[in-house]
């Protein structure tokens, strides 16, 4: 009861003193773009081939910055399996999961997820999106996947985390060498229009940016369905031994 | 009218769980919600930068074009969102993910380490007995 | 122009509500039941300032991932934190 009270106390406040605000002090709510925007936005298709001016400034006008940032989702990742890291075996039971409605249910919406996440990060230069969302939404499916059936099951299927990491470190490798290789003809290391091509057959390719998405994808997706199988490990594996 | 009024209602709504997610750091005990208050927190001053960038626009659009022809240059510049405040937070949501799911982890080793999740009792269990 | 307006005003006004029973709450998976729905609020505000691209991010990201990490946590330590704050 207590709480309610004071819920209802904050919504006041705030309600109130907006309504007393504007009349004592003149407000001027804001109606144009400052002139910095305002550049980007008329001179994104001439300069980056791509039609979305937030790909075109997350991945060409300032693309070193989030190499850097990818760096540091690396970093932490490498971190956790640290943590985590199991090297004995896990007993092999049969595998029980949830009952035949949930396990029908969740067939159902990973395909719809996967198919999702594919097309957001595949037209990442041409819609809002791009390589990290898909990447986020590939991970959520399969952390649906552990509760529903058991984790026996993925194991059984050939998804461990020794090929999940590999699958990381080969697209975290490539994304060093879109990052690099312009400087074999002594451009700068993050060019676009200058080394790769814009149009190829008709198809809109926007140069360097549909291949940084693609690679993000794959990092982002298999980084952290490794860390989900193993944070789904039971705490017994973890007591006695040495593995603290 | 409205417009002020929803203008100031967004800072004052911001500036409220701004600080009741302070409030949820210092004062609370577990450990576990000191992270879901920096989760909020982080995510409230997200926004407030997106609000930086906000006009009054009538139909306010993504910054994206239609086509490659670039007719439409003169309608974007007027009546699209900022794409600029756009690109530095989705830097800053990844870099956020990054270093909570590693706080994340440290709770995880901190109990196993001392057997509690309290956060003043976890400091004095690691004080008496130090750390192997 | 009136909608915008009036989705804006709602979901801030929701978010309070949120964020406040998710502060005092002793059992954990109910807070982290009610941090996902301020992440809905929180995207549904994005939305009506025109920025899409956060949106879609965002929304991927707090509710998908943090829930399932919270719940991850949760299940490998204590779910009720103590009475009596400081």
């Amino acid at each position: 009861m207590k709480r309610v009270i004071v819920l209802v106390v904050l919504v006041l406040i705030a309600v109130v003193s907006s309504v007393i605000t504007p009349l004592v002090i003149s407000i001027e709510v804001p109606r144009c773009l400052r002139d910095l925007s305002r550049y980007y936005i008329i001179n994104t298709i001439k300069d980056t081939a791509s039609p979305e001016a937030v790909a075109a400034i997350v991945w060409d006008y300032r693309g070193l910055d989030t190499v850097y940032e990818t760096l540091v989702l690396y970093l932490a990742i490498v971190g956790g399996l640290t943590i985590f890291m199991y090297t004995g075996e896990l007993a092999r039971e049969t595998p029980v999961g949830l009952t035949l409605l949930s396990r029908t249910a969740t067939k159902i919406i990973t395909v719809l997820i996967s198919t999702v996440s594919a097309a957001i990060a595949f037209h990442g230069h041409l819609t809002p999106g791009g390589g990290f969302p898909g990447g986020s939404a590939l991970a959520v499916a399969t952390m649906l996947i552990i509760p529903v059936f058991s984790i026996n099951t993925l194991l059984e299927k050939g998804v461990t985390s020794t090929k999940l990491v590999a699958i990381r470190g080969v697209s975290l490798t490539g994304l060093g060498l879109v990052a690099l290789l312009p400087v074999i003809r002594g451009l700068e290391i993050v060019t676009n229009q200058r080394f790769y091509p814009g149009y190829l057959d008709g198809f809109i390719l926007s140069g360097s940016i549909s291949l940084y998405n693609l690679l993000e994808f794959l990092a982002v997706a298999s980084g952290f369905t490794a860390v989900a199988l193993y944070l789904s490990i039971p705490e017994e594996y973890y007591k006695g031994g040495d593995n603290a | 009218m409205l417009e002020e009024f929803t203008f100031t209602l967004l800072i004052s709504v911001l500036a409220i769980n701004f600080l009741i997610s302070i409030y949820g750091i210092v004062y609370r005990r577990s450990l576990t919600k000191k992270l879901i208050s920096l989760t909020i927190l982080s995510d409230t001053v997200f926004v407030a930068i997106i609000l930086a960038g906000l006009i009054y626009t009538y139909p306010i659009v993504p910054p994206v074009y239609s086509d490659m022809q670039g007719g439409e240059a003169e309608f974007l510049a007027t009546h699209a969102s900022d794409p600029l405040p756009q690109a530095l937070v989705l830097t800053g949501i990844v870099i956020g993910l990054a270093t909570n799911s590693l706080i994340a982890f440290g709770i995880i080793q901190t109990y196993r380490l001392t057997g509690t999740i309290d956060a003043r009792k976890a400091v004095k269990t690691l004080l008496e007995e130090g750390v192997e | 122009m009136i909608i915008t307006l009036i989705l804006l005003i709602a979901s801030s006004i929701l978010s309070i509500v949120f964020v406040y029973m998710a502060i005092t709450e002793r059992d954990l998976l109910k807070a982290t039941a009610f941090s996902a729905g301020q992440s809905i609020c929180y995207a549904t505000i994005l939305q009506a300032m025109g920025a899409a691209d956060i949106a879609m991010t965002y929304v991927a990201v707090s509710a998908g991932l943090y829930s399932a990490i919270l719940v991850f946590v949760i299940s490998k330590t204590e779910r009720f934190e103590e009475v009596g704050s400081e």
